[in-house]
């Protein structure tokens, strides 16, 4: 039975129909201390939910459709390694990717925590060995650059986490350099390669399946850029320039990685899930292994508050169950991640992959089209940028849009510098001020009624603001697992599977197929009118340029 | 004269003794519990050819003598012979000697502080009542001190007090009979002379490394290019021999002071350069050794000859083995290593370690190994025994860090020879 028959859902349909007519500014007027009744904390995160349209009947109903939909059920299957990703017939343990040495998961009886904690040692190894100047390249000098060459999970979490954590950076850490390849028609590698020293960077290769026709090519181009300017044999080059982290270890041993310079990740870990694993290799060369772990006890503090605390005050539960109550009944399909913070610049991009190829999708568990909403398109900048760019339609437009603003409370306090400590202060003023002009309008104004229509703003515009006590390894650990969970705590209400994404699959395998009439090998007259015309265009370009 | 020297430098030790012996009356400013001189000294210094017995020697006279800080405030003639970290301390030591008097007074500063440090020093004192502080440039090099110190070729004496001028021509006139120069001059231009001397040096080092390398890639022999360089009179011989990079703590820090000013003032980065590309130099040796093993050295044994930064001192400071020796234990090789004079300091830092041997005996040092490291040019290492070379040895390989050895020879008697540069 789908969701919407519920008795639960129906009673959050005819709670909303009132709800559409009532403004936020109506509701602070009715309680002034909603921030008491709607803002929560989970160690150095505070979630403030008093700007969503909500009420103490909405949370009281959200509950009853989370009850509903066995959320307590659905959530201890996940954590206790239930292979709940059922399309691929597998548990979704990145959970376990941060559970503490010395604790138990057990996966067909076998200690999963075990075979963690060892992997974890040997990054502890490579890593030291890298600090220490002590990992070689093939000319003795030793390696001080770092190139991860990896696409969509095995590239965006390691590269926006480094951004974020740029100032945790330890002195050794310091020295090294840490660039990131994804794309696959070369140009990032080639402009990369111009600037960097053969004898002292190192490659990590990451790929999951490591088969991703993107990191393959780009790694082969790495080693013909080693081999031209080294003149050593293959054997040396891959012993000494190149890391592998995969679930397929056979398959790096085939394209040359000895085994020592192998990190392994598992089958039920994500690829968008996978930074705590030894994908997150760059991340701990940046910031050192012990930063890494510090992390990693972020995000296991919020899975276990996650595991724990009540409905009323379970931040992901909360934060997951208010985004159902936005798009399903109060019809919001836009959703804007806003950071007051740049070293958070490349999380816009890493949540759109974590909820979009998670929870965009429309076939139910049960193999049934779903008849409601699920992912909204999800969208997001710096918050200072995009007040220059998209705000005018958060404020103006016809769309209305729920908004998530990040921020720090404390930046360069340990700084002596006023300057900076100043302009944090400003980056502040203007996170509270966009949340409190979108939620309230013009009405923070006074004689607001007297402006030209053009210069009104309507306001009601939800949005969550996510305060942490600073950005730290650990509240930014708490931060991203806060993110995962409350994908899936949507997914369940939607029921369906957030760890597949078979929507990827037929462009690869579409995009083979158009290689070969690409490359003239075949005339490619099986091709819809449109792809032939640009098909038959490109080649008379290439020709004229030939 | 009556003087009191402050400071732990081997300056310190030098001027005291050859001052104690030429008659004066010299008092060590000691503070601590021990006072017992030899104690005192430390192991660098006590190693230092001829120093021991001399002081040991005025000690007994009673030329030479301990005074604690407080007594030292009754002489009027004080050296700072210090470390260029000092600089706070040595503030408020002329401080309070300028607060305690009113004569006459006067600070020969022998400590490389920096430029305008001896006159921040003057700023302290009372210059209408002659006291003055002046700096008095140190041209002595570990292993020849003494000699230095006795017998100088040149001296600068940043100075521009009649009084102190005298006064310090006087003290120096035991050891300035033979002298060629005695250059007076402000105490800025002395301690900027000082510093342009050791940054030249550096440059003339790095020059020649840089050639070294340059030569091994294009086939030539710097010795060829080095000695075609040298005969030219513009140029010289000093200081051209190309090898496995410099050491030493003073060397280096005063480098280290010019280039932080250059870099700082002008944007120049130019003995940083030399620095940094020095560092690098310390690991040659390594990376031929790595290279020859094609890059896995894992398992083998490793001889080094060779640990202090230069023969004749037992100094680790800065010294290529310390590089060298980490970089064989990462990469889970052994380490045997000789030295005649430094192997109770490496002990100090490698005690028990697995994987690092101490040999009194250099040929024991080659037992079973796959290569040897020559690394400082002890006179004993320039001819050694080749038949117990070749016996010993496992793999007959050799990296000659300071081209002590004669290639050819080597190869005509079996060995894989690399030296540097040739």
């Amino acid at each position: 039975m789908s969701v919407t028959k519920t008795s639960a859902w129906k009673a959050l349909e005819e709670h909303a129909a009132t709800m559409r007519h009532v403004h936020l500014k109506e509701l602070f007027q009715q309680d002034p201390n909603r921030f008491q009744t709607y803002s929560m904390r989970n160690e150095q995160l505070l979630l403030d939910f008093s700007k969503q349209r909500i009420t103490p009947e909405t949370q009281s109903l959200l509950k009853t459709l989370a009850d509903t939909c066995q959320l307590d059920t659905w959530k201890s299957r996940l954590l206790s390694g239930d292979a709940i990703n059922t399309s691929e017939n597998r548990p979704a343990l990145h959970t376990a990717l941060r559970q503490p040495q010395g604790s138990e998961l057990l996966l067909d009886g076998h200690n999963i925590v075990d075979d963690v904690q060892a992997n974890l040692a040997h990054m502890n190894d490579i890593v030291n060995r890298i600090h220490s100047g002590q990992w070689r390249g093939y000319s003795g000098l030793p390696i001080d650059t770092i190139v991860n060459i990896g696409v969509g999970g095995s590239d965006l979490g390691p590269y926006m986490s480094c951004r974020a954590l740029s100032d945790a950076q330890l002195a050794s850490g310091k020295k090294l350099n840490v660039h990131f390849v994804s794309s696959m028609d070369g140009s990032q590698i080639a402009d990369l390669l111009d600037t960097l020293l053969p004898t002292s960077t190192l490659f990590i290769l990451s790929s999951k399946s490591f088969t991703t026709i993107d990191t393959l090519s780009n790694a082969n181009t790495a080693r013909e850029w080693l081999r031209n300017a080294s003149g050593a044999s293959d054997d040396i080059l891959n012993r000494r320039h190149f890391i592998g982290v995969s679930a397929n270890a056979s398959k790096m041993t085939e394209w040359g990685i000895p085994e020592n310079s192998q990190l392994n990740f598992w089958d039920w870990t994500g690829g968008r899930y996978s930074m705590w694993s030894a994908i997150g290799l760059p991340i701990a060369l940046r910031i050192g292994m012990s930063r890494f772990k510090e992390m990693l006890a972020g995000a296991h503090a919020m899975d276990e508050h996650f595991r724990t605390a009540p409905f009323e005050t379970n931040l992901p539960t909360q934060l997951g169950m208010i985004g159902v109550w936005n798009i399903n009944f109060l019809d919001i399909h836009a959703h804007a991640i806003l950071p007051y913070d740049g070293r958070l610049s490349h999380l816009p991009a890493y949540l759109e992959q974590l909820e979009m190829e998670s929870d965009g999708k429309s076939v139910s568990r049960q193999g049934k089209e779903v008849d409601y909403r699920t992912c909204p398109i999800i969208w997001g900048e710096v918050g200072p940028n995009a007040q220059h760019a998209f705000y005018q339609l958060l404020h103006q437009g016809t769309e209305s849009v729920m908004c998530d603003f990040i921020a720090p409370a404390r930046r360069y306090h340990d700084t002596d510098n006023a300057d900076l400590q100043q302009q944090h202060t400003l980056t502040l003023a203007n996170c509270l001020a966009q949340s409190r002009i979108l939620a309230l309008g013009d009405s923070v104004l006074e004689n607001n009624e007297s402006a030209p229509v053009h210069m009104r703003y309507r306001g009601n515009q939800p949005s969550t603001t996510v305060l942490m006590d600073e950005l730290t390894p650990f509240s930014f650990g708490q931060l991203i697992s806060l993110y995962e969970h409350k994908t899936f705590v949507q997914s369940v209400i939607w029921d369906i599977n957030p760890f597949d994404q078979w929507g990827v699959e037929l462009g690869k395998k579409m995009a083979t197929n158009l290689l070969k009439p690409l490359m003239k090998e075949t005339d490619g007259a099986d091709l819809d009118g449109s792809s032939k015309g640009l098909l038959d265009t490109i080649h008379a370009l290439q020709e004229v340029n030939a | 004269m009556k003087i009191a020297i402050w400071g732990q430098e081997l300056t310190a030790w030098v001027a005291a003794g050859t001052l104690a012996h030429a008659g004066n009356d010299v008092r060590i400013v000691n503070d601590s519990t021990v006072q017992d001189p030899i104690l005192r000294m430390g192991t660098n210094i006590l190693n230092e050819p001829g120093l021991k017995d001399l002081i040991c020697d005025e000690f007994a006279k009673g030329r030479l003598q301990f005074t604690t800080s407080g007594g030292a405030t009754q002489f009027d003639i004080h050296m700072l012979c210090m470390n260029p970290s000092e600089f706070d301390a040595a503030k408020q030591i002329v401080s309070k000697l300028g607060k305690f008097t009113q004569n006459k007074l006067l600070i020969i500063n022998q400590s490389l502080f920096g430029v305008g440090c001896t006159d921040e020093l003057q700023g302290l004192l009372k210059k209408e009542n002659n006291q003055i502080a002046a700096f008095l440039t140190e041209n002595i090099a570990e292993g020849e001190a003494l000699n230095n110190m006795r017998h100088p070729k040149a001296i600068t004496l940043g100075c521009d007090n009649p009084w102190a001028n005298m006064m310090i021509e006087s003290l120096l006139r035991p050891f300035t009979r033979q002298l060629d120069q005695m250059l007076i001059m402000s105490t800025r231009e002395a301690e900027f002379a000082k510093m342009a001397t050791t940054g030249m040096l550096a440059l003339r080092i790095g020059y020649i490394n840089e050639l070294a390398n340059l030569a091994e890639q294009l086939d030539v022999n710097i010795d060829v290019i080095r000695q075609s360089m040298g005969a030219d009179p513009r140029i010289g011989h000093h200081y051209l021999s190309p090898g496995c990079g410099f050491g030493g703590n003073s060397f280096s820090q005063s480098i280290k002071g010019l280039a932080d000013l250059l870099s700082e003032k002008r944007n120049s980065q130019l003995l940083d350069t030399v620095l940094r590309e020095n560092e690098k130099q310390k690991e040659q040796c390594f990376r031929k050794l790595w290279r020859h093993y094609k890059a896995d050295i894992s398992g083998l044994q490793i001889a080094v000859w060779g640990a202090s930064f230069k023969p004749g001192s037992s100094s680790l400071d800065g010294a290529p083995s310390l590089k060298v020796i980490e970089a064989i234990i990462a990469q889970g090789a052994t380490v045997r290593i000789h030295d005649p004079e430094a192997l109770d300091n490496i002990e100090r830092l490698y005690g028990g370690h697995p994987q690092v041997i101490t040999c009194k005996d250099k040929y024991e040092a080659l037992a079973n190994t796959d290569a040897l490291l020559i690394l400082t040019e002890w006179d004993e290492y320039w001819s050694p025994d080749y038949e117990a070379l070749l016996e010993q040895m496992h793999q007959p390989v050799i990296v000659d860090g300071r081209n002590v050895l004669s290639r050819d020879l080597l190869e005509s008697l079996g060995f894989t020879y690399y030296g540097i540069g040739r």
